[in-house]
């Protein structure tokens, strides 16, 4: 038999990455800032997304995109607090949303009238590492109740993230998380990390959240 | 668990590579970085499960490990089923 070789080196995240770009495009072109947001599950994702749609969600004329595996919990529970359209995208027990997801989800949001977008992602801090959404940044939520090294556990996450939320810090004094060194840890895996502490439960650090997102959604106006 | 969507993505490479000479494909070769948070068993087991359906008639996956966090297609090898010159 003849066993012939075809070189291909075709990069497997080639097609994700392409369409990650038409999802970058888009929003630029409506002049909207998309953050990722990624978490283990049960991190707080949502309850922050709440909160800030609650107290910002109109001025910064916010819309969320929720990847959630197998139910609508996640956007029933935000549409309590916006009436921006909040678009959820079952991922059928997928790990992680896609880019393909994402730029379908953009056909039901409103892009004129919005200026923040957060894409909620599957909890989960391995898989959605690797899928390119078209966001401008991922935001890492981690919570004071996971483990220190968790940074160092989960690189690849840290890496490919520009902000670090640390969330529940309500709960500092009962557990035993060393804050300080939970962000080194952070650091050390990327020293551009920039770091944000809040309790979404105590509204302790939203102002400081709320001034970070006013002033990245102002950026983009000002350069639209 | 990611590796079966990465399975399928690379069938899906694979098949537009190859054509109606799918069903002749025996090795598949995939690159993983060591920071490409991808398991290599994991991936090989997810590969001989997409590449034992149609149009592949059970091509073997073989995972390469490399430095960084590549993640490529790296070479198919196809038997085209002709004896050997």
């Amino acid at each position: 038999m003849a066993i012939q070789t075809i070189e291909v080196r075709e990069r497997v995240m080639a097609r994700n990455d392409e369409l990650a770009a038409q999802v970058r495009s888009r929003l630029d072109a409506h002049g909207v800032v998309a953050f990722n947001l990624v978490s283990s599950p049960g991190a707080g994702k949502t309850t922050l997304l709440e909160r800030t749609l609650a107290a910002v969600g109109k001025e910064l004329e916010i819309a969320v995109i929720t990847g959630d595996v197998q139910t609508q919990n996640d956007a029933e529970r935000l549409a309590v607090h916006t009436d921006r359209i909040v678009s959820a995208v079952i991922t059928d027990g997928a790990c992680h949303l896609d880019a393909l997801q994402v730029l379908t989800a953009l056909d039901a949001l409103d892009l004129d009238h919005t200026r923040l977008l957060f894409i909620e992602n599957v909890g989960n801090l391995v898989c959605p590492a690797n899928w390119d959404l078209g966001e401008r940044e991922k935001i890492v939520l981690f919570s004071v109740t996971e483990g220190e090294d968790k940074p160092l556990k989960y690189p690849a996450m840290f890496k490919r993230a520009r902000h670090v939320v640390m969330t529940k810090t309500d709960l500092l004094p009962y557990v035993p998380f060393d804050i300080h060194a939970a962000m080194a840890n952070a650091v050390r895996v990327n020293p551009e990390l920039s770091f944000l502490e809040v309790s979404a439960l105590r509204s302790w650090g939203l102002r400081d959240w709320f001034g970070f997102l006013r002033y990245s959604a102002a950026g983009e106006q000002v350069s639209a | 668990m990611h590796e079966m969507s990465i399975a399928l993505e690379i069938a899906r490479i694979a098949e537009e590579r190859l054509g109606e000479s799918a069903s002749q494909l025996v090795t598949v070769a995939v690159d993983v970085g060591d920071d490409a948070g991808v398991e290599s068993a994991s991936l090989e087991f997810c590969l001989d499960a997409v590449f034992s359906t149609p149009p592949f008639r059970g091509a073997k996956g073989v995972v390469v490990r490399a430095p960084g966090d590549v993640l490529q297609l790296a070479y198919l090898e196809v038997d085209d089923g002709n004896p050997d010159d």
